[in-house]
């Protein structure tokens, strides 16, 4: 309950910080829609000339760009401000306050920085998933549902957890931003569906940079075409990797407070 | 030792630094294998505060002052020694030990950048869980000691840096804690507002009986608010106890800078000569000599500027270090 | 003019120290750079496939070769120019290139093609893997291979040029990224990024036509890949000197309004 109080009163200072700036909405909306629009025509050139992809049908496709968009929005509210917000309080001496108040650092590190505009991003995904979910209609029940569900939770905790381990390393590390900026430039990849991509690159994609269980894994959920190997694994890995980047935050605090191995 | 407020014995801080020397051959050597030096930061402190106490940690910079603060704040592990706060062990960073402390730096923000100060103070109510009705008696207590009501509703970037700190110092004080850490709080403001921020200090002591340790490397802080210093410097402890008494040991002399048009005239007659440059001379004097010397140099000699000063506290640490504790 | 080659001199040496420091940035741009043909060239050889070998006048070897020579050519005419005058802008540091008695587009430029000094050998060791992995089928002919390369520098100069006067809309604005990503949307689709332009429907090409974008890096790319008639290469070769000519012009009279506009606030 904690997390949510926390992330409520973080949410009300990002709403505040951003109404300071109104103009921000617009902007950001025209842009996300602009990101929005372009997805989508590329999809209709594409499925002018055929009309499955990889096994995967335009509805199917459409599902999960939606996935695509929603996840990341919530990766845009929250993840990656709060990450870089953390970053840049290591190399500022900022993180000193953090550490003196009585709440668990690396809770008060994660929801530190919100930002607003990111929901439109989360809206337009799950606009573009209702409409996609309506083009498939029947084929999609409540146990489709319910797995998507739980897909994308462990989906969204396995990129949170990616990044903390990733942020962690600039208690070591000085310009550790930049490798922040790779997730991003290998996200766009899972626009499409993972199964897509030849060996190494879906290697990639799943075990290098966890792009493939944010969306294409949530997405097979819908359209159900997940097996129960990837269902399992992905639950099991985010488990792992959420315990993984506790201790290693843990041992990062340490290091930076100069305690003895 | 509970009846302390804050306990160190024999405190020690060393930090491993990798050392490397100039060159080519030495910066391949270094790949494969680390020269590292111990630096110890603090190297033996023991000192004890009583609740209600506010003691002045007095040092040049890289004294120790910041790293014995984050010691006791928490942030920071002893490599060896005791240590206690308010009963605890601050580097086990216990939520009630953490609810208990403050820590304020200069110069360094936690409040929110782009929004009013107001909604900043909202957040730690929130973080420290503070009922309604204490946070808004305490949040009155402090708007009227530092006249903070034209600013709470500015955002903090709005804000000079004096005001800024003002806003600063109270939201570290919403959640009463009883022990302030303050490191080196008036740094980069202008006199008034330095003034302004001591004495809201002294004040807030008196009414709440804070403990209050308080590093700086301006003199004027700690006299202004401490009966109490203590002096460190490398790493060590080079005295603890009253102020005044230090004053009179170790700052004996005041420094006389006259601007004169050029450095022939030897004035050595007038003072100990510390430096000369371009016509400005330095001249040091014993206190007591100060207004005689002033009104004999003003007498004689073609003054273009003079001023009086306290030796710089380097200088004071310097002869406190050189001659020991008394 | 001897002293605005040593200028570039000079610029490619800062460039390249600086290049060489943030050693770990480079990687990450070209890796941006490579991943976003690389996506395209697999869908698109996927569609390809599933159409029995081939789609719209391409076989999937012709789309790998031509994914793989957009990777290369985009890289080639690529600017980031507009975010570096945000960055001037924002910061104050505008004041020291109005300063000086040259030109800035000439330590702009430099500084480009420097970068690209040393991305370059990434970016071809990138190409061959990716030929290596995906069999591309290129028809080179070589006398189209030989007027690629004016095509490629004019294209080169027309996006800068472009793109240029694009970054100066800092002078006038704090929000530029809501202008620069309408031009990268437009710039996606319109010189053949997202699928040739052949692929494109009707009314795009047309668009596309009109547009400088296409032959910023559609027209060097075709032309490369031996694609295009020599009617076509002359033709194309006087549209991008015409549109070179007009964003010298607009590049000029838009450095002049920005000027007095930014001197107007007092930079």
């Amino acid at each position: 309950m904690t997390i949510l109080r926390l992330l409520w009163i973080y949410l009300r200072v990002g709403v505040m910080n951003e109404l300071a700036y109104r103009v921000n909405f617009f902007v950001r909306l025209f842009q996300s829609l602009l990101e929005l629009g372009t997805a989508l025509a590329g999809l209709a050139v594409v499925f002018s000339y055929t009309d499955t992809l990889g096994g995967w049908r335009p509805d199917e496709i459409l599902a999960l760009l939606g996935v695509y968009f929603l996840v990341g929005g919530v990766i845009s509210v929250v993840i990656q401000p709060s990450m870089e917000g953390f970053i840049e309080s290591v190399r500022e001496g900022t993180l000193d306050f953090t550490l003196t108040k009585p709440e668990d650092a690396q809770l008060l590190v994660s929801v530190q920085a919100v930002d607003l505009w990111g929901f439109i991003d989360v809206l337009l995904g799950s606009g573009v998933l209702v409409v996609a979910l309506a083009r498939l209609g029947e084929r999609v029940g409540g146990l489709e549902a319910a797995m998507f569900g739980a897909m994308l939770t462990a989906g969204i905790g396995i990129v949170y957890a990616f990044w903390l381990i990733l942020a962690t390393c600039s208690f070591w590390f000085v310009r550790v931003e930049n490798i922040l900026v790779i997730f991003q430039s290998m996200y766009q990849a899972g626009r499409w569906p993972v199964s897509l991509y030849p060996g190494w690159l879906r290697y990639g994609l799943t075990f290098l940079v966890p792009v493939a269980f944010a969306t294409t894994v949530p997405a097979e959920a819908l359209t159900g075409r997940l097996n129960t190997e990837t269902m399992l694994g992905a639950l099991a890995l985010a488990a792992a990797l959420l315990l993984a980047s506790r201790a290693f935050w843990r041992t990062g605090i340490r290091h930076y407070s100069g305690a003895s191995a | 030792m509970t009846d302390l407020a804050i306990h160190t014995l024999d405190l020690h801080k060393e930090y491993v630094v990798s050392e490397r020397e100039a060159g080519i051959a030495a910066a391949l050597r270094g790949l494969v294998r680390r020269q590292t030096k111990m630096i110890p930061a603090v190297d033996g402190i023991s000192f004890d505060l009583r609740p209600g106490e506010v003691v002045g940690f007095l040092g040049p910079n890289g004294a120790g002052k910041t790293t014995t603060l984050k010691m006791l704040s928490g942030l920071l592990h002893p490599t060896a020694g005791e240590l206690s706060v308010l009963g605890r062990t601050p580097w086990q960073r216990e939520r009630a030990f953490l609810q208990q402390i403050t820590l304020v730096m200069g110069q360094r923000n936690q409040l929110v950048w782009d929004i009013p100060a107001i909604d900043s103070f909202e957040l730690n109510r929130s973080i420290y869980r503070l009922s309604p009705a204490d946070y808004h008696h305490t949040l009155d207590e402090l708007t009227e000691l530092l006249d903070l009501a034209p600013l709470l509703h500015k955002p903090v970037r709005n804000l000079s840096l004096g005001e800024r700190m003002k806003c600063e110092v109270a939201a570290a004080l919403l959640h009463r804690p009883q022990v302030v850490f303050l490191d080196e709080p008036t740094i980069g403001l202008d006199v008034t507002m330095q003034r302004r921020i001591r004495s809201f200090i002294a004040e807030y002591n008196r009414r709440n009986e804070a403990t209050v340790l308080l590093t700086s490397h301006y003199m004027a802080d700690v006299e202004a608010l401490c009966r109490r210093v203590i002096v460190i410097h490398h790493g060590r402890l080079l005295y603890d106890g009253d102020l005044s008494a230090l004053l009179r040991s170790f700052t004996a002399d005041k420094t006389i800078v006259v601007q004169l048009g050029d450095c022939s005239n030897d004035l050595s007659a007038y003072g100990e000569v510390v430096s000369c440059d371009e016509g400005t001379v330095t001249l040091r004097v014993p206190k007591g000599e100060t207004a005689r010397v002033t009104s004999r140099l003003l007498a004689d000699l073609p003054v273009i500027d003079l001023t009086v000063e306290d030796p710089p506290i380097e200088e004071v640490i310097e002869r406190v270090f050189e001659q020991g504790a008394p | 003019m001897s002293g605005l080659i040593d200028l570039y001199l000079q610029q490619f040496k800062t460039t390249l120290a600086a290049m060489l420091q943030y050693r770990a940035a480079l990687v990450i741009w070209l890796i941006g750079q490579i991943l976003e043909p690389l996506i395209y060239l697999v869908v698109w050889t996927v569609v390809s496939q599933t159409q029995g070998g081939s789609v719209g006048g391409f076989t999937t070897g012709e789309f790998a070769a031509y994914f793989i020579g957009l990777m290369l050519v985009n890289h080639l005419t690529y600017t980031w120019i507009m975010y570096e005058y945000e960055y001037r802008v924002r910061h104050g540091s505008l004041s020291f290139a109005l300063l000086r008695p040259v030109h800035p587009i000439h330590s702009d430029i430099a500084d480009n093609v420097s970068s690209k000094v040393v991305s370059l050998p990434g970016m071809f060791l990138a190409a061959v893997v990716l030929g290596l992995l995906f069999r591309p089928t290129f028809h080179f002919v070589p006398w189209a291979v030989a007027a690629a390369v004016p095509a490629l520098v004019m294209a080169f100069l027309l996006r800068f040029f472009i793109e240029w006067c694009l970054a100066l809309a800092a002078f006038w604005m704090t929000r530029v990224n809501a202008v620069n990503q309408t031009y990268f949307a437009a710039m996606l689709f319109l010189s053949g990024q997202v699928a040739p332009v052949a692929l494109l429907p009707g009314w795009i090409q047309t668009t596309a036509a009109v547009l400088p974008f296409r032959w910023m890096i559609a027209f060097p790319l075709e032309l490369l890949l031996g694609r295009l008639t020599p009617i076509q290469t002359m033709e194309g070769f006087a549209i991008q000197g015409a549109w070179i000519g007009l964003g010298w012009i607009s590049m000029r009279i838009v450095w002049r309004a920005g000027v007095r506009a930014y001197a107007a606030v007092g930079g």
